[in-house]
């Protein structure tokens, strides 16, 4: 053959490959009329996906969440040694992954300091995002269901993403800046950009915004969360989405402002940080302080949140007795009533998706 | 004062006295002429050993919060004293149970029986109850009298479950078991079982050559139990009488026709009368014979739907076989610890009732949190019942109008 002629011919053929097809929607995707957002009754937040059951933050765990009536699938988003954006809670990969068992990384070890303490073990700032591909994601507690261990991979902040949109209802999610003081010491991004705007980058991508309750929002909604103050001040000048300050237990201090919780959430801070976000996530013990394990008089926090006009929602709700006071009876249902019509929450992070949609849709009467 | 006076007027006293006024019914029990009716629509809530999951069981206290939180029957397990007391106690040690070892006056009541070779040490209300299919020594005897047990102190027996009761509540009598159900402000039944008869009669000897299980029946009669199931006799005071040992409900039938339930324990388990393995028991023949004398069977959950790594794996025919022959099934037992919940259930005891009587179709549970049943079959009540309903519709007509709201 002419190698001129068969140079034409793979020139044009490439063109022709390049040009592409006509976009249309897949089949399975004609989801015009999703069922929206419920907005009537506290938010149903699947913590770490319905971590319960599955691995936490892996996508058969959301998926489950969503089977079972999640409103939000919640994750925590840190940053790999190249800068990309993946789902995982700790900083180190010992609890709930199989690094143990890969004999190639051994020598990734370290201690480094988190939030004033030190830590040893193998940090995810420490791999690449292939090399964190490579390993298998495994349940965190042991009285859990231990058959998934081994089997799924952990998933990046798109994949997450990509799982809400999926979805045959409106699901919303809820992804929080974790650890920003930290991953931006270790990870580098170029033109000076810093994990705070890899994240709202990412969320702009795929077409999330708006403020809570708009009708952009509804269709994609989504709370950005963090225990750094100053993380979720920055982003306000990019993103108008709804954010909620964390707050962690009595003894912790904010690990970007060295706040201490006393602090912010004094009258005058809810006033100065309601300019940034619509509501606060405390942890439930510290709304309630329980004493042997019973609970005691609840503190006004949340009535004073809500006067600022600032939703709660606290977090973790799980069903072992280990984790229920003693005033529940042993019964997760009867902490649901507790938080949901005695406090008051608006919200609840809670590893047990299925059990808090039973509570809710059984509690109102109504089946959804 | 003259003696012969004094001595009258003491003596005319006494009749005056021994006379006595006349009885009226006290003002608190007058407005409960008209109780609410036990529920007979959905299986039955059956609160074993009370509500025990937060409350030391088989106490006063933990029948009244089982009460309080819906359930149609207390349940309770029968045992007789030194001198021939019948008491509700589960255990025959107190070592679980109760503050025995605080009693050093009773320091000399400790024995020790070798059970297989391995020794068990306790101390033995009665006698030593099966738990395994080989014999084991029989030289037990009962060691405490009504007087003594009441002088202990119950006590939570899970460490897992709620202390802050413990050595506050005292051993209760058959009669005060009896007396808490007949005093509520509804119907609310009860569920004693005639336990240990073999070893009981063995060790207590009542006057007339009475046994066991006649002193049971008896002291049910004395408050008017009585009348098949389901008669109107039987609604006003409801009872089910419940035993490992099939000879003692045979027994039993002649002189009672309460309804009775067959308990059935673990599948290497025997029978402790006629020495029966699991499998005769439920077999299609013996169901055939038993449904004479029972009108239901009580198994241990995990022979219905064995497990395995804690999962369930396929559900026998068991339930299947004794509804074909007419028999009720009353499974236990249910409690909401994730210790206790099979993987399936994901930790959520609700999901666990569910199973039990939407995809099985049990007529009773026996449950350490009564409540917890209680609130599940009232919401499965509310949902059914909704659906039907005019704000179930409309709440129908809600959802599909707003999935056009779309795009705008």
């Amino acid at each position: 053959m002419n190698p001129f002629w068969a140079t034409c011919l793979i020139l044009s053929s490439l063109l022709e490959g390049t040009r592409g097809r006509v976009l249309y929607p897949l089949p399975s995707k004609e989801h015009k009329h999703k069922q929206p957002l419920q907005t009537s009754r506290p938010y149903n937040i699947a913590h770490r996906g319905s971590n319960g059951e599955i691995p936490e933050e892996t996508t058969d765990a959301y998926k489950r969440a969503i089977e079972e009536g999640a409103d939000f699938i919640e994750t925590d988003i840190l940053a790999t040694k190249d800068g990309e954006l993946i789902c995982f809670h700790d900083v180190t990969l010992d609890d709930t992954t199989d690094i143990a068992n890969h004999t190639e990384f051994s020598d990734r070890k370290r201690t480094y300091q988190v939030q004033g303490f030190n830590v040893t073990g193998f940090f995810v700032v420490d791999f690449t995002l292939d090399e964190l591909k490579s390993l298998r994601v495994r349940q965190r507690y042991p009285f859990r269901d231990q058959q998934y261990n081994g089997k799924f991979s952990i998933i990046t902040f798109e994949e997450y993403i990509a799982i809400a949109l999926d979805a045959n209802r409106v699901v919303g999610i809820y992804p929080e800046i974790k650890n920003p003081v930290f991953i931006n010491q270790h990870v580098k991004w170029p033109n000076g950009e810093r994990f705070e705007d890899k994240f709202i980058e990412l969320l702009q991508k795929y077409g999330y915004g708006g403020a809570y309750m708009s009708a952009k929002w509804l269709k994609k909604p989504v709370f950005i969360q963090s225990f750094a103050p100053t993380s979720l001040i920055y982003i306000s000048n990019k993103m108008d989405s709804p954010k909620i300050l964390l707050i962690d237990d009595f003894s912790m201090a904010t690990q970007d402002t060295n706040q201490s919780y006393w602090e912010i959430t004094s009258d005058s801070y809810f006033e100065y940080i309601r300019e940034y976000v619509v509501g606060i996530g405390p942890w439930k013990d510290t709304i309630v302080p329980p004493l042997n394990n019973y609970l005691t008089a609840p503190s006004d926090l949340v009535y004073r949140a809500h006067a600022h006009n600032l939703q709660v929602h606290p977090y973790t709700y799980r069903n072992e007795n280990s984790f229920l006071h003693f005033d529940f009876r042993q019964d997760p249902y009867e902490e649901y009533e507790y938080w949901i019509k005695t406090i008051g929450v608006d919200g609840l992070f809670t590893d047990f998706t299925g059990s808090l949609h039973r509570y809710q849709k059984c509690a109102s009467g109504i089946l959804r | 004062m003259s003696p012969l006076w004094a001595t009258s007027v003491l003596f005319f006293s006494l009749f005056l006295g021994s006379h006595g006024r006349p009885l009226y019914p006290l003002p608190s029990k007058q407005q409960h002429k008209e109780k609410k009716a036990l529920q007979t629509s959905r299986p039955y809530n059956i609160a074993h050993r009370g509500s025990n999951g937060e409350i030391p069981e088989e106490t006063a206290a933990a029948y009244m919060r089982a009460i309080e939180e819906g359930a149609d029957f207390i349940e309770s397990d029968i045992l007789a004293t030194k001198d021939g007391q019948l008491i509700c106690f589960h255990d025959v040690t107190l070592d679980a149970t109760t503050d025995i070892a605080k009693h050093a006056k009773f320091a000399n009541r400790k024995r020790t029986y070798e059970v297989e070779g391995s020794n068990m040490t306790g101390y033995f209300v009665g006698k030593f109850s099966c738990i395994s299919s080989t014999l084991f020594f029989l030289q037990v005897y009962l060691d405490f009298t009504l007087a003594e047990l009441k002088s202990l102190g119950v006590k939570q027996r899970f460490s897992f479950r709620d202390q802050q009761y413990n050595g506050k509540f005292s051993i209760i009598t058959f009669e005060e078991f009896i007396a808490i159900a007949l005093d509520a402000n509804r119907i609310v039944g009860i569920y004693p079982e005639i336990k240990d008869p073999v070893f009981i009669n063995q060790r207590v000897k009542w006057a007339n050559g009475k046994k066991f299980e006649d002193k049971f029946v008896e002291t049910l009669q004395k408050y008017g139990y009585g009348g098949a199931y389901m008669s109107t006799e039987w609604l006003k005071q409801p009872v089910f009488i419940q035993s490992f040992a099939p000879t003692s409900l045979v027994y039993i039938s002649n002189l009672t026709d309460s309804p009775k339930i067959f308990l059935i324990d673990d599948f290497d388990i025997r029978t402790q009368d006629t020495n029966q393995s699991f499998w005769e028991i439920t077999s299609d023949s013996y169901l055939e014979y038993i449904a004479n004398f029972v009108i239901g069977i009580g198994p241990w959950k995990d022979t219905i739907v064995p497990t395995k790594n804690n999962y369930l794996t396929t559900p026998t025919d068991l339930v299947d076989r004794a509804h074909a022959h007419n028999l009720q099934v009353h499974t236990y037992t249910f409690r909401n610890e994730n210790s206790y919940l099979h993987f399936d259930f994901h930790q959520d005891p609700y999901a666990e009732y569910d199973y039990w009587i939407k995809t099985i179709g049990v007529d009773g549970l026996f449950t350490d949190f009564t409540g917890s049943v209680h609130q599940y079959q009232e919401w499965a009540q509310a949902s059914a019942t909704n659906e039907a309903s005019a704000l179930g519709l409309l709440h129908k007509l809600a959802l599909m109008i707003s999935s056009f709201e779309g795009e705008e």
